[in-house]
């Protein structure tokens, strides 16, 4: 009988080598390496590298930093190779070599930010946070983009919102009960998010559990601080397991944070432990649900009309779950609603990518032809699944823009 | 929610969806990962050993060989689904010329040269049997395109052709470059002033120039137009080694097309098994993050390729076994019968007949020849009875099987 590796990522990792064939789709399709010189491409930042990555020596190509981790190379490939896998790995050799920078911890635990300035705070802290003194400081000093696009705290918390809001009616069953993900950045930042996801779950006729939670550890993750990124993914598993237990799924709004429970975490960490399994298999993105409730006859239909035409773009983070277009399935369901994709590879901010000083410009010019397509539509609005794009796309095209589950919500209109 | 499911992204799969947007289906797009298409030179192959008339060929083989892909589509469906893929590729301004009457001979990058029955109009000056020296040209940058090499194989052939190199205009971009950067510099008029002006100085007395099938993403006709315009001679392109801008081209036309008439595209979503009751095929699964996804329909067409495009697969233990849904193959039974003594064998080696058995309609057969899932047409290099690519009817047969796959499965659910 064969034995089971300890790692059965890192197996498959070193085994997909072998699957690139060097046909260089993945070259072609990297929206990183279209713009800069600085990355040579993700065939040989990653399978080709990856020959010379061995344990105790040094590392053979830091142009592995310069990969965005858009995972666009994954979607592409013809042959299955798993490159953003293997370059986050490769990061994460280099952090062990010289350590975690500075700035990967403030990138890595913004949240404590959000918990400090959301809230009576945050119209003083948003001045502050746009202070062009003061965003030059923070970009001589840590290396952090003063332009880069930071978002506006909220004068109130979603989780404040939700403990003051009317006790809602428990649901007849517990097959009608979900936990809801919200992630840092619903949490401080964008709580109407939220809100809308709740009062659509509720449309639905399903109890919305707030469980305790912390940050999905992504940002530690994506910049191969590996150690700290484990034990905020220990923390999640830990409080959510209960609720995976009892088959209650763990619903997000955050493509990202859901992408790290479901399979960044567990994959790159190699956390392969029962309760990790547990919580990765009951994690949904909300749209992935509501398609799902859709396929089994059960989601609540009664759209109003809503007779707009917007942009639409899909995320990398989102294509990472391998579902198509789940937001785009639920809302060609709203009369009057037309959706039109972009075609863009990527927005370019690519999670914490675009806030650093060097890489700003690249995530620019790599987002360019997205602002170019939203601005175009002749729309005010634009919709996105993931809140870094939200903020990447309106800070390059100066659209308003909205997660799918707010337009959802409106086309639910008022009970 | 989406009634027809589609399984690859090659031509053939591309076709299919094709068919059934224009009959007014919203069909759903399932592939492993970008397509067969960006391996592809753009050219379409319709049948590499004919002679003369590739009707006349066509017709022969349907009548002598039954068990041909060709034989189940027809020589009409054939030239339909090649007339609707002209009207596709002109909307776009890519338009496709050539005819049924007989191949031209365009030139590899190596300089051999390659039957095409049709073919993009930036590849019609590459002719080999029109008359006119030839000046190749390309760039020291450019990997895996040599004009020198490529011409001396021409003219040992007797064509009148040299090769040479041009210098790479000032750009800011230095470091690395592969086709598609190359695409992305020729979209830009300056760069091709520059070139434009080298390629005059260069032309001595060819009336044609063979360039890498690099000349733009945006709008290659244009490119080639302008070209034209400043070398004072023809210009044509030549394919290059993956990955292919023409193949990118097409993939690009095609997507917008599907998803203007509706229909999705999900590309990184590879079908690891279906599930099925009654001789009906009612779910396929695709790998996702953490579970797989799970898809329905009422019909469905496979067209993941054969042993090149990945949906047919062998080992060294002799197993050969169609990767999506384990369907039946024909197949050689046995490492020892899959090759022929000779490397080289002229008429090839077995196992690269493998596939899928089909009837009339299609349908995909058993051993004893019943059909699988009623609900299941199968297209492109998937099919058994055809050696694509040494028949060199891979991309023609792609689309008469997709469009023939696509239209009957139309039919089916109407």
């Amino acid at each position: 009988m064969a034995t089971i590796p300890h790692d059965h990522i890192e197996l498959s990792l070193e085994n997909s080598l072998d699957h690139c064939i060097k046909c260089n789709i993945c070259t072609a399709a990297c929206p990183v390496s279209a713009v800069t010189d600085l990355f040579p491409g993700p065939k040989y930042v990653g399978p080709q590298a990856q020959r010379f990555r061995k344990p105790g020596q040094p590392t053979p190509d830091e142009s592995v930093d310069y990969c965005s981790g858009c995972r666009v190379c994954n979607e592409v490939c013809p042959t299955g190779v798993r490159v953003m896998e293997l370059n986050t790995r490769a990061k994460a050799a280099i952090v062990e070599q010289n350590g975690v920078p500075l700035r990967t911890w403030l990138l890595g635990y913004q949240y404590l930010f959000g918990k400090l300035a959301c809230g009576p705070l945050a119209p003083l802290a948003n001045v502050g946070a746009r202070n062009p003194l003061l965003r030059m400081l923070v970009e001589r000093t840590v290396k952090i983009a003063r332009n880069a696009p930071l978002p506006t705290f909220s004068t109130y918390s979603f989780r404040s919102w939700f403990k003051k809001r009317p006790k809602q009616q428990a649901a007849p069953t517990k097959k009608k009960q979900v936990v809801y993900f919200h992630g840092c950045s619903t949490e401080y930042y964008e709580p109407r998010v939220g809100q809308a996801a709740v009062e659509v779950l509720e449309r639905n006729g399903f109890e919305v559990i707030l469980a305790k939670q912390g940050c999905c550890g992504l940002p530690l993750l994506s910049n191969g601080a590996f150690k700290p990124a484990r034990s905020h993914h220990e923390y999640n598993v830990e409080q959510l397991l209960p609720y995976a237990q009892q088959g209650i799924p763990i619903v997000g709004t955050s493509t990202s944070c859901t992408l790290t429970l479901k399979e960044e975490a567990p994959e790159l960490l190699g956390m392969h432990e029962t309760a990790v399994r547990l919580v990765s298999e009951n994690t949904y993105d909300i749209f992935e649900f509501l398609r799902m409730l859709h396929q089994r006859g059960e989601l609540n239909t009664n759209f109003k009309p809503l007779n707009r035409t917007m942009p639409y773009h899909a995320p990398c983070q989102l294509r990472a779950h391998n579902l198509g277009r789940p937001a785009l399935d639920i809302l060609e369901l709203v009369p009057g609603l037309q959706l039109n994709e972009s075609n863009a590879a990527c927005c370019g901010l690519a999670g914490s990518y675009g806030y650093k000083a060097e890489k700003y410009q690249i995530a620019m010019d790599v987002g360019a032809g997205l602002f170019e397509f939203v601005r175009a539509s002749g729309s005010d609005t634009a919709v996105c699944d993931s809140e870094i794009c939200r903020w990447q796309i309106a800070h390059g095209s100066g659209l308003t823009m909205r997660h799918p589950i707010e337009i959802l919500r409106q086309a639910y209109g008022d009970e | 929610m989406r009634d027809t499911v589609v399984i690859g992204a090659g031509l053939a799969g591309l076709m299919g969806a094709l068919a059934l947007a224009d009959a007014g289906h919203r069909p759903l797009l399932l592939a492993k990962g970008q397509g067969a298409t960006h391996w592809t030179s753009g050219t379409i192959d319709v049948w590499g050993a004919a002679d003369g008339s590739l009707r006349e060929a066509i017709t022969g083989l349907v009548a002598s060989n039954p068990q041909h892909p060709y034989a189940r589509t027809g020589f009409a469906s054939l030239e339909a689904a090649v007339a609707r893929f002209r009207a596709l590729t002109e909307a776009a301004r890519y338009p496709y010329v050539g005819s049924f009457e007989r191949n031209v001979l365009l030139p590899t990058a190596l300089g051999a040269l390659r039957p095409a029955a049709f073919f993009p109009a930036t590849m019609a000056a590459g002719d080999m049997r029109l008359p006119g020296p030839v000046l190749l040209a390309g760039f020291h940058e450019l990997r895996d395109f040599f004009p020198p090499l490529a011409a001396a194989n021409l003219a040992a052939q007797g064509i009148d052709a040299r090769g040479t190199y041009l210098n790479l205009p000032p750009i800011k971009r230095k470091l690395d470059f592969n086709t598609r950067s190359f695409a992305q510099l020729f979209d830009d008029p300056a760069f091709r002033e520059d070139v434009g002006r080298q390629l005059r100085a260069a032309r001595g007395d060819a009336t044609r120039i063979g360039l890498p099938a690099v000349l733009g993403l945006k709008d290659p006709l244009a490119v080639v137009g302008h070209l034209q315009q400043l070398s004072g001679a023809q210009v044509f392109e030549i394919p290059t080694l993956p990955p292919s801008m023409p193949g990118v081209r097409l993939y690009t036309i095609f997507r917008d097309a599907l998803v203007k008439a509706g229909a999705r595209i999900q590309i990184g979503a590879e079908v690891l098994r279906g599930a099925a009751a009654n001789g009906k095929l009612n779910a396929v699964f695709s790998a996702a993050a953490a579970r797989e996804q799970e898809h329905h329909a009422s019909t469905w067409l496979l067209a993941t390729g054969g042993i090149a495009g990945g949906g047919v697969r062998t080992d060294y233990t002799g197993a050969v076994w169609e990767t999506a849904l384990g369907l039946p193959l024909r197949a050689p039974t046995g490492r020892g019968e899959w090759f022929a003594p000779r490397f080289l064998n002229e008429a090839g080696h077995p196992i690269y007949q493998a596939g899928i058995a089909t009837n009339e309609q299609l349908r995909p057969l058993d051993e004893s020849d019943t059909v699988v899932y009623k609900n299941v047409a199968i297209a492109g290099a998937a099919l058994a009875g055809c050696d694509p690519i040494r028949e060199r009817c891979y991309s023609g047969m792609a689309l008469a099987t997709g469009w023939h796959a696509g239209q009957l499965l139309a039919g089916a659910n109407e």
